[in-house]
């Protein structure tokens, strides 16, 4: 096998064009693994802004909990293993609360009240804006 | 009492001792990625089946997942497993593999196919028995680029090997000497 | 061997390495010449995204739109005054109602807003009703932070008697009075669809080719996003993420009412913020309807106005009541989460959502 080190002929010469279609159509089949399970699956990073500002962007491979403070108090959110959610908000009706984990990569949680909004950011985004 | 051992057996001890010692060797460097490893090993497994048959081949890489195993006191562990399951779909890929025409086909093209089963078998065993409610989709494209990469090297060095070998057939070493 | 390729694989494959990394290279390092902007005016979220223009200029337009919608705002908003002792124009208006018969003087662009909420709350024969601000106010939801209430059924059935009506309102040379001391105006449903068009127009006449517009959850597109269409997801009204995205064409509009918006929980019940005017209580039986609407003049009016009396109709009623608005693209969940949705809307849009992906959750309805 040490002799391949210093074998001075080409080893790709090997390589019959069976091989080559091998190649291409694994290399094919790969980048459609990566648009369909790298695209609308799982979110990277959850995307915080308070106000009308960019404040952070964390990744979600962690566990961990974060306080923001927003304009009208503390809100904690909690990140965990690919997901995220808001876990206590000082505003009035809970809805951030209750909108529960993030998963997917666009999924917003905003809490009005506070100004304070989640998204998250994929390789991907599946959409541009959200209707609701 | 002695076990009657003829050429075969010997020839498949050889070998498989080789395979183990790379599986080792593997076992024991870290990959930057966790599960994303050379696969080495494979190159005995493929060197084997084309210099010998499918048998053989069979033989020396079952041998190797469970000495290696043994050896590094890991039988029957998940990472058994999963050397296993990687071992018997590759295997069973190869079974038909080889069947491909010789004249468009090289051992490359097999040891990518093999390389793909590999983690395919890995993945099927993480998904059904190790980690169930885990999502191991995302991970799929990273491992086959893996697979394609060193599918594609430990192919080379098979084609490489095999040519050596035609070119100059040394005595081989896993025959007895006569006399 | 017989066909091994000794001249050119090395090469190829160096070829080819070079494309896939240079296609994916191009994908992540171009960067897109798009400006993204959120801002909270008044405890609504406004989301513009403006694509193929600087920085400088992307910003400027932003902040002009936002700028606008506070300016409505301030005028158009039914309980919070302009500024400390300054109602809002309408706040001076309803004052005005609540008095009498006598004309008051009302800005030309106010009394064009009522002529068409009018119209448009007579298309919708009345489920469409501005008008009873009142009874919104009873239920609490004309305030920034509500809470549950007591249910106060012999006001309600008194103001529902009352019945305020928009064709009450008489507008005549920029003046305006109330034929019903009961009617008072609430834009609510009307004002971000109205604030949408200001805002589409004016992009237009700057010359802006590509932007999407978001007002508290009502979009408008202009061109598209690059070579693609703007796409836009609809809220699940049941879960934190899209149920379907669409693309939006230039000039299209959507508009989504929902009891997930602004509700509260009373014995386990839902009251949300769209009140049926015919009995005066908040609609149980659908979570939500949205409606999309092809480019013309007020689509952003439409997207906003026009899916609350779908909302409102019974469910034998809907199809009729969306053909009676001319709206042909709607979808509406109903309170067991069973989906209809119209053909041709059916036909943009993309399931996201798993569960809707694999049943028969969906059913096609018709138009009448």
């Amino acid at each position: 096998m040490l002799s391949l080190l210093h074998s001075p002929k080409p080893t790709f010469r090997h390589l019959l064009i069976g091989d080559w279609f091998t190649i291409i159509s694994c290399a094919i089949i790969i980048v459609f693994l990566f648009q369909t399970l790298w695209s609308h699956e799982h979110a990277a990073k959850v995307q915080i802004r308070i106000g009308d500002k960019i404040y952070a962007a964390y990744d979600l491979n962690q566990q961990r909990d974060i306080i923001l403070h927003g304009p009208i108090g503390d809100a904690v959110i909690h990140i965990e293993q690919g997901k995220v959610r808001f876990v206590k908000s000082p505003c009035h009706n809970q809805y951030c609360v209750h909108q529960g984990w993030l998963v997917h990569s666009g999924q917003v949680a905003i809490c009005l009240p506070n100004q304070i909004s989640l998204e998250l950011i994929g390789k991907q985004k599946p959409y541009d804006s959200l209707n609701y | 009492m002695q076990i009657q051992t003829n050429i075969d057996d010997h020839r498949i001890a050889k070998l498989a001792a080789f395979a183990i010692a790379l599986h080792m060797v593997e076992a024991v460097v870290p990959s930057p990625l966790p599960g994303v490893k050379p696969g080495i090993a494979n190159i005995v497994t493929l060197y084997v089946l084309l210099q010998y048959d499918f048998a053989t081949a069979a033989w020396v890489s079952i041998l190797r997942v469970f000495a290696s195993s043994l050896l590094m006191g890991l039988f029957m562990s998940p990472t058994f497993a999963l050397s296993l399951s990687g071992a018997l779909v590759s295997l069973s890929v190869l079974w038909v593999a080889q069947y491909l025409p010789k004249r468009y086909f090289s051992v490359i093209t097999l040891s990518i196919l093999a390389a793909f089963a590999h983690i395919a078998g890995q993945l099927i065993m993480v998904r059904l028995w190790l980690i169930p409610h885990a999502s191991v989709a995302y991970l799929i494209p990273i491992f086959s680029v893996a697979a394609l990469f060193f599918g594609l090297i430990n192919g080379l060095i098979t084609a490489r090997l095999l040519y050596n070998k035609a070119q100059k057939p040394e005595p081989d070493i896993t025959e007895p000497k006569p006399g | 061997m017989a066909i091994s390729m000794h001249k050119w694989p090395l090469r190829l494959l160096v070829i080819i390495a070079i494309i896939v990394v240079g296609v994916f290279g191009m994908r992540t390092l171009k960067q897109e010449p798009l400006y993204h902007s959120q801002s909270y005016v008044f405890g609504t979220l406004v989301d513009i995204s403006i694509y193929g223009e600087t920085e400088d200029r992307a910003k400027f337009f932003a902040n002009k739109i936002l700028q606008d919608f506070q300016n409505l705002h301030n005028q158009l908003h039914a309980w919070k005054p302009a500024s400390n002792n300054q109602p809002s124009e309408l706040g001076v208006l309803n004052a005005a109602f609540a008095n009498g018969k006598k004309p008051i003087e009302i800005s030309p662009q106010l009394a064009n807003m009522l002529t068409d909420a009018t119209a448009l709350s007579v298309r919708s024969q009345g489920l469409f009703n501005p008008a009873i601000g009142h009874l919104i106010g009873t239920w609490g939801f004309q305030r920034d932070e509500f809470s549950a209430i007591n249910i106060d059924d012999t006001k309600i059935k008194a103001l529902v008697k009352a019945n305020p009506r928009m064709t009450d309102i008489v507008i005549k040379d920029n003046t305006a009075y109330s034929n019903n001391p009961e009617v008072k105006l609430d834009l609510g449903g009307y004002a971000k669809g109205y604030a949408l068009d200001i805002a589409a127009t004016y992009l237009r006449e700057q010359k802006v080719k590509n932007a999407l517009i978001n007002i508290g959850g009502n979009i408008i597109a202009i061109g598209k996003h690059g070579d693609m269409p703007w796409r836009v997801g609809i809220q699940h009204p049941r879960k934190p993420a899209a149920i379907a995205t669409l693309d939006l064409a230039d000039g299209w509009a959507i508009g989504t009412s929902g009891d997930y918006q602004r509700y509260f929980m009373l014995d386990s019940k839902r009251y949300c913020h769209i009140i049926d005017p015919r009995d005066g209580y908040p609609v149980q039986h659908t979570q939500a309807v949205t409606v999309l609407i092809p480019p013309q003049k007020n689509a952003g009016v439409l997207s906003d106005v026009a899916s609350k009396p779908i909302f409102i109709a019974a469910a034998q009623d809907k199809a009729k009541t969306a053909a009676m608005l001319g709206i042909q693209y709607f979808m509406m969940i109903d309170a067991h989460s069973n989906i209809f949705v119209s053909k041709a809307l059916m036909d943009k849009l993309d399931w996201l959502d798993p569960e809707v992906k694999n049943n028969s959750h969906v059913k096609l309805v018709t138009l009448p």
